[in-house]
């Protein structure tokens, strides 16, 4: 207690007294914990949300019964025959959207007929009716009228209230009965009776779920096993929620990667608490040695560093926290739609700052802070008072070990070359991201040397070139090369962060771009104005395909379906269309590099499909496999004739030929229309032609165009979140380069005193400082380069592949790149701006004299 | 004229709002040649004088000519020009750049003002204060005395008027110092500078053409030989 005393008046004070330097050392911890945790609190927002969409007046039920395509009506008479005392509640679930508000909201059918009664008997706990505010007699005589509604609270209807639907591609006028409230975990949505919602959706004698409540004995799987054995094969019983479980497990991957990428500010930020505290030792040498002598023991030297240490990682926290919770919103909104767009249906929850959060931000803020303060105040407590008080005031040069620890390098890179060829732990590519760590650690150790090697170098060059100012400025971070290559060992890492996702995205958005030009190869495309995303597929009405199909100037239209699947625990899309449309194709998509016609021909009318490359990853697949595939009542196996390239969605695909999922599922409604036009028709002309033919359903019509624009706009969206992070931690080392800056002005005053003795203008003192800022920004836009293309090497091959299951091909963005070191160079020179300024304003007399 | 004239001269420094009168109007003439030394008790204002005489300060009263024009009414870009052209410092501790060569060390100054070509001049310096070959050690592979005679080859590679030296002598022992001392005496005359040196050493003070004592910022006596 006692050492509280003087370690406020050694270590803290000392702070205050360099406010500049002191913030933004804290800013940079606060910048590296906020955006941890706002990933952490954004994460939980955006995928924690999905659960509720279609869980919505699901109610406490034990099992769930599903099947691709939708499970055919008799299934509910065949369960409530059974001689079991079981609750059967068949669901419709799908999405409509307000017309006035183009809101799109979950559209749930349930049986209300049946169920309505039961609610009057019991009035807790049941969805709906007994929720309902008006509840009343004569409200039952709505229940089952095709145009009622029942809708949340928080949307703001009263009973009575007319709504209209967009619902797949018509707009239906219906009736609000009553309101349920939807503030208690239920999200808000539009129920109606099931008849009603197949009705609207023209998807009869089919529902979506039948949700099941069993009795307590015997357990629930034995029931599921019992249910089952009762059931066609096609149709599985399994616990409620599992589809949420799975869409939660496919987004594991996504969170896990940007969870990854958020860690790299705070990587930066290791490195300038490093240097901060380094610093601190240098210029405490004899101060140490003093209190050594008086006393202290060695352990008390280097709690006092690493004490100095979390009072930065405290105040990091403290600032970091509101920081992260203000960040979190805006990466919720960018997270949310990137999930809603590849991957599941969602609306984002509420971002919870709860203890959980606090604990982590002050758990990585002092954590980090104390971490990589240990190394410098280890080596404080070596200090012997002796030896320290003897020196005095001489600067000290830090024994660097270049040769070794190139050496380290070297085999680190070697280690980190075997990792990223080993294969993916557990469905996570952890390997490979040990790889990038141990590239990272040896770019670290490497960079000594390479600093030397550099400014002996530009120190012969820029003196040359660039007058005394060059000389002196590399001569003196060659002098301090422990500091400067720490500097360097930072700004690096975060300039090689930035290139190597730079090159993953650019690589990835350009293999998007040529691979689309595959994809789209009709002229016009057509889909039902309802909700979709990439698990909703709204259909169109049948017959409109053949009324487009006759239209002069159409030469064919090919009708697409999707459907949402369940395969092997994993989501996944079928997909079928008609392969009878001539085309042109430029290249081949297949893995097998087989012309198209020849793997479609394969498909026709057979039990072939092709699926998609990130689907033969997560399944563990290749061409010439089957796989068996529950559709409808039946289960049928397929052989896999080809795998196609996909970059449309991490989930997987299967995709078949119309007529083959005909026989399985009859529904005829196509979910999209790919239209030919004829040559020498217009396409202007020809579209108006459409639009003429769909007035009357609610229709989109996308051009070729649009569509590869949208896909982009989409792409963009997505990783616009991985930018910020790396923007995050740029900022972040470019504060450090400031505040190092400073302190380098600080302990240099002496000197940059004596230069205006001799005759140096304040002109060439502010020169020497940026010329210094510039070479550091040099320095670390080289090592970050190299480090960045070989890290973009293991993001694209081995993490991306192992994350997702696609294969990107490598390309140099190098106008984004140019661009964005640029700013960063500018920014580094930006950032010696403010020191410049204080090294001008010292007084050469007081600095000089201060002995 | 004298090339270096103080009229009057008062400093006041303040500290904690207290004024503290670190001179009071001293009047001193310096002629080229003339070796001036100035003893007196620590904190008699030496330091202060040297400072102003070296347009590195400025009075708070007074006039300091050099060459006779007035340091407080020049700009930057004059002052910068003065301190390159005709003045040279020279410090108790050295004050060399570790990170510099001697050679590097001694063209500091010509550099600093954009010349080119200043080994030649640097050579004939280190000639001078008898360093012939060690234009590239390090100061750290250098004796306390050698480090000081880098200092005055320094001070002298753009041959100034006035040379300033404040307490040249205070980190060596008694025999270098005596050897600084004269190479600064013949300096002196050998290169026709005025040099005023600030010192506590008694030698040094008999060494001298012009012997001042400060008092407590004020002049006790000036004694010409
Ligand atoms: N920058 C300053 N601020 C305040 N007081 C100063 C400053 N520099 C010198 N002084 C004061 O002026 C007086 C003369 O100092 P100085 O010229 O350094 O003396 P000397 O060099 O003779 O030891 C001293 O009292 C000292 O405390
Ligand atoms: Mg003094």
């Amino acid at each position: 207690m006692t050492l509280l005393v003087p370690f406020y008046r050694l270590m803290v004070r000392p702070l205050f007294r360099e406010p500049v330097r002191t913030s933004l050392t804290i800013l940079a911890i606060a910048l590296g914990v906020s955006v941890v945790l706002a990933i952490d609190l954004a994460g939980g927002a955006a995928a924690g949300s999905f659960r509720s969409s279609m869980e919505t007046l699901a109610g406490d039920n034990d099992l769930e019964v599903v099947t691709s395509g939708g499970v055919p009506e008799n299934v509910v008479g065949t369960l409530a025959t059974l001689p079991y005392p079981i609750r059967v509640s068949p669901r419709i679930e799908d999405y409509a959207v307000i017309a006035d508000t183009k809101k799109s909201l979950p559209l749930i059918g349930l049986d209300l007929v049946a169920e309505g009664s039961a609610f009057a008997q019991s009035e807790s706990q049941k969805p709906v009716a007994s929720q309902t505010q008006d509840v009343s007699e004569h409200a039952f005589e709505y229940l089952g009228d095709a145009d009622s509604i029942w809708v949340g609270s928080s949307l703001g209807y009263r009973a009575g209230d007319r709504v209209e639907l967009l619902i797949n591609d018509q707009v239906h006028s219906y009736t609000v009965r009553g309101v349920y409230p939807d503030s208690n975990g239920n999200e808000s949505a539009i129920v109606m009776d099931l008849a009603a919602a197949q009705h609207a959706l023209a998807r009869y004698g089919r529902v979506d779920r039948i949700l099941l409540k069993v009795p307590e004995t015997p357990s629930p799987e034995e029931w599921q096993q019992r249910l089952q054995a009762a059931l066609p094969a096609g149709v599985e019983v399994r616990p409620q929620g599992t589809g949420t479980n799975e869409n939660r497990r496919m987004l594991a991957a996504f969170r896990w990667n940007l969870r990854l990428l958020s860690y790299i500010s705070l990587v930066v930020g290791a490195f300038l608490i490093y240097n901060t505290i380094s610093v601190s030792v240098v210029r405490r040498r004899p101060e140490i040695g003093i209190v050594r002598a008086l006393g202290a023991s060695k352990r008390v030297i280097l709690s006092a560093f690493v004490g100095e240490a979390a009072c930065f990682g405290i105040a990091g926290a403290l600032v970091g926290l509101p920081l992260g919770r203000f960040m979190a919103t805006g990466a919720v909104r960018l997270m949310s739609a990137t999930v809603e767009s590849l991957y599941v249906s969602s609306r984002p929850g509420i971002i919870e700052l709860n203890a959980g959060s606090v604990f982590l931000a002050f758990a990585i803020g002092v954590g980090v802070a104390v971490a990589s303060a240990y190394s410098p105040a280890d080596e404080a407590s070596q200090v012997s008072p002796v030896e320290a008080m003897a020196r005095g005031r001489r600067e000290y040069d830090v024994h660097v070990q270049k040769a070794r620890d190139l050496w380290i390098a070297l085999a680190l890179g070697l280690a980190a070359g075997a990792a990223s060829r080993a294969p993916a732990i557990a469905g996570k590519p952890l390997l490979g991201y040990l790889a990038a760590i141990l590239l990272v650690v040896a770019s670290a150790l490497a960079i000594p040397a390479f600093v030397e090697a550099l400014t002996s170098v530009s120190s012969k060059l820029l003196g040359k070139l660039l007058g005394i100012e060059a000389l002196l400025a590399s001569r003196s971070l060659a002098a301090s090369l422990r500091r400067t290559s720490v500097l360097v060992g930072a700004l690096s890492t975060a300039i090689a962060m930035m290139t190597a996702v730079g090159i993953m995205v650019g690589s990835f958005r350009q293999t998007v771009v040529v691979w689309m030009e595959d994809q789209l190869p009709a002229d016009l495309y057509l889909r039902p104005a309802g909700s979709a995303a990439a698990d909703r597929h709204p259909t169109l009405s049948s017959g409109l395909e053949e009324e487009i199909a006759k239209l002069p100037g159409v030469a064919a239209v090919d009708r697409l379906r999707a459907y949402e699947i369940n395969f092997e625990n994993m989501p996944a899309t079928l997909a079928s269309a008609d392969l009878n449309v001539p085309r042109v194709y430029h290249n081949s998509d297949f893995f097998s590099g087989r012309p198209k016609e020849q793997v479609l021909a394969e498909l026709r009318d057979s039990n072939a499909v092709i699926v998609s490359e990130p689907f033969t990853y997560k399944h563990h697949l290749k061409a010439g496999d089957s796989l068996t595939l529950s559709l409808g009542e039946t289960r049928a196996t397929f052989r896999i004739a080809d795998v196609y390239y996909d970059y449309s969605s991490e989930r997987g695909g299967i995709f078949m030929d119309r007529n083959t999922m005909l026989r399985y599922l009859p529904d005829r409604a196509p979910s999209n229309l790919a239209i030919y036009v004829s040559p020498g028709a217009q396409l202007d002309v020809v579209r108006t032609e459409i639009e003429k033919a769909t007035t009357g359903h609610r229709v989109l019509m996308f051009s070729n165009r649009d569509l590869r624009a949208e896909a982009i706009r989409i792409f963009d969206r997505t990783f616009a979140i991985t930018y910020a992070l790396e923007a995050v931690a740029v900022i972040v080392a470019v504060m450090g380069i400031a505040g190092a800056l400073l302190a380098l002005v600080i302990d240099r005053r002496r000197e940059l005193g004596l230069l205006q003795f001799l005759g140096a203008a304040t002109r060439q003192v502010r020169k020497l400082i940026l010329v210094e800022a510039g070479l550091l920004g040099l320095l670390a836009n080289l090592a970050g380069l190299a480090l960045g293309f070989a890290l973009s090497l293991i993001l694209i091959y081995v993490i991306n592949k192992q994350s997702f299951g696609w294969t990107i091909r490598f390309h140099w963005p190098i106008e984004i790149l140019l661009g964005a070191l640029t700013v960063v160079y500018a920014a580094t020179v930006f950032a010696g701006l403010y020191p410049a300024q204080v090294a001008v304003r010292l007084s050469p007399v007081e600095v000089v004299h201060e002995e | 004229m004298p090339i270096l004239s103080l009229q009057e001269v008062s400093k006041d420094y303040l500290t904690d709002g207290q004024p503290v009168h670190a001179l009071s109007s001293i009047s001193l003439n310096v002629e080229r040649g003339e070796f001036v030394a100035m003893v007196g008790r620590s904190g008699c204002g030496k330091s202060t004088l040297l400072n102003l005489a070296g347009a590195m300060d400025f009075p708070t009263s007074g006039n300091v000519l050099l060459d006779g024009v007035a340091t407080s009414s020049l700009k930057d870009s004059g002052l910068t020009r003065l301190h390159r052209e005709k003045i040279g410092f020279i410090f108790q501790s050295f004050q060399l750049l570790h990170t510099l060569t001697v050679f590097e060390n001694v063209e500091l100054p010509l550099l600093l003002a954009g010349k080119s070509n200043p080994r030649e001049a640097a050579r004939e310096r280190l000639a001078w204060v008898e360093l012939d070959g060690l234009g590239d050690r390090y100061p750290h592979q250098l004796s306390g005395g050698q480090m000081q005679r880098v200092a005055i080859a320094r001070a002298l590679i753009h041959s100034p008027s006035i040379l300033l030296a404040d307490e040249p002598t205070g980190n060596l022992d008694t025999t270098t110092g005596g050897l600084i001392l004269e190479l600064l005496r013949r300096l002196t005359r050998e290169q026709n500078t005025a040099t005023i040196m600030a010192t506590h050493s008694p030698e040094a003070a008999s060494l001298a053409n012009t012997l001042v004592r400060l008092r407590d910022g004020r002049i006790q006596e000036i004694t010409r030989r």
